[in-house]
Parts: C-alpha cells; sequence; structure tokens
C-alpha cells in the first residue's frame, strides 16, 4: 500500500495534502506490523511440528527462510496484479 | 477549523473519515487477498525460494477471480438493499 493508491493528493490544499499523508503513514506501519506477526505465524505453523529441543534444527530453520522468501515475492506479485486490476487493466486468461 | 469553499468543518472530518475508512477498507481486502490465494496456490513444503510458473499463473488467476467475486457480490449487496 502506497500513497498511489489515492487517486491525485497533489490537488489538495497543502494541509489536508498533509493530514492525507499522515493518515496512510500510519495505516502503512500497522500494516506491516500485522505483516510481521502474521508471518510469524504461518511460518512458525507450516515448519515447526516438534520439540525435542529449545532450538531450531537445520530444517526448520531453511523452511521458515523459504517460507518468508516465498510469501514475500506472493505478496509483490498480488500487489502488481492488484494494481493492474484496479487500474482497470484487462489481462489475458 | 476555518471553512474552505462553503464546506463546514463538520463535513470535511466527514469526507477525512470516509477516505480513511476507504483505505482501510482496501488494505484489508488486499490482506485477505493475498492470505487466501497464498493458501490455494504455494505448496506448503516450501521446497525452493521462488515461485515456479505453476505458482506464478495460480497467483494471476487467484487474484482475477477473487476481483471478480469482490465485484460481483458489491452489486448483489447494493441491489438487495431492503427499501427505507
Amino acid at each position: 500500500m502506497d500513497k498511489s493508491m489515492l487517486g491525485d493528493l497533489d490537488s489538495l490544499p497543502e494541509d489536508d495534502k498533509m493530514r492525507m499523508s499522515a493518515m496512510i503513514d500510519q495505516l502503512q506501519i500497522r500494516d506491516s506490523l500485522r505483516m510481521y506477526n502474521s508471518l510469524v505465524e504461518r511460518c512458525f505453523s507450516d515448519c515447526v511440528e516438534t520439540f525435542r529441543r529449545k532450538s531450531l534444527d537445520k530444517q526448520e530453520e531453511a523452511c521458515v527462510r523459504r517460507c518468508a522468501e516465498k510469501f514475500l515475492k506472493h505478496s509483490m506479485r498480488v500487489g502488481m496484479r492488484f494494481a493492474e486490476l484496479n487500474q482497470g487493466a484487462a489481462t489475458q486468461d | 477549523m476555518a471553512a474552505k469553499n462553503g464546506q463546514t468543518s463538520i463535513e470535511k472530518e466527514q469526507i477525512f473519515g470516509m477516505a480513511e475508512q476507504e483505505m482501510e477498507y482496501r488494505v484489508d481486502l488486499f490482506n485477505r487477498l493475498t492470505k487466501l490465494c497464498f493458501d490455494k496456490c504455494i505448496d506448503k513444503r516450501y521446497k525452493e525460494t521462488e515461485l515456479n510458473m505453476g505458482e506464478n499463473s495460480c497467483i494471476d488467476r487467484c487474484v482475477s477471480k477473487y476481483w471478480q467475486v469482490t465485484n460481483l457480490t458489491g452489486q448483489l449487496l447494493a441491489s438487495n438493499r431492503p427499501p427505507m
């Protein structure tokens, strides 16, 4: 989510622009924190099954890395497609 | 707060309120969409860090369909509203 989500901030008077900008920043921070937590939960529940030890073993660690990477790449792709659809761009089946 | 263009400060607050709600709605929409399509398209065994071609296509189609369901649902909600 970024400021391009709003059509035309530039046409607003200065103090309104700043207010909208602050609103977006706040939403962005809140969303980043939420994303952090949900990513941890997801990768933990998908990668950690046993509790024989306190430390993650090599497999679990590798799994968590791949999980996080994959989710971030996925999220970026979704973002691209979502932006295209928002702009009404038609894509082939 | 000074009124601009005949707009009262109450009206202005309402507009900001609506804009904020609209933004929160879009963020929520995006987050749900992302979560759902990940669950439906990505193999949870996480064999590699890259998205393969199948996953990429699935993501594109999932997003497209989710978007269509959103629009369709919106239309249905608008048309079935009981008369006040």
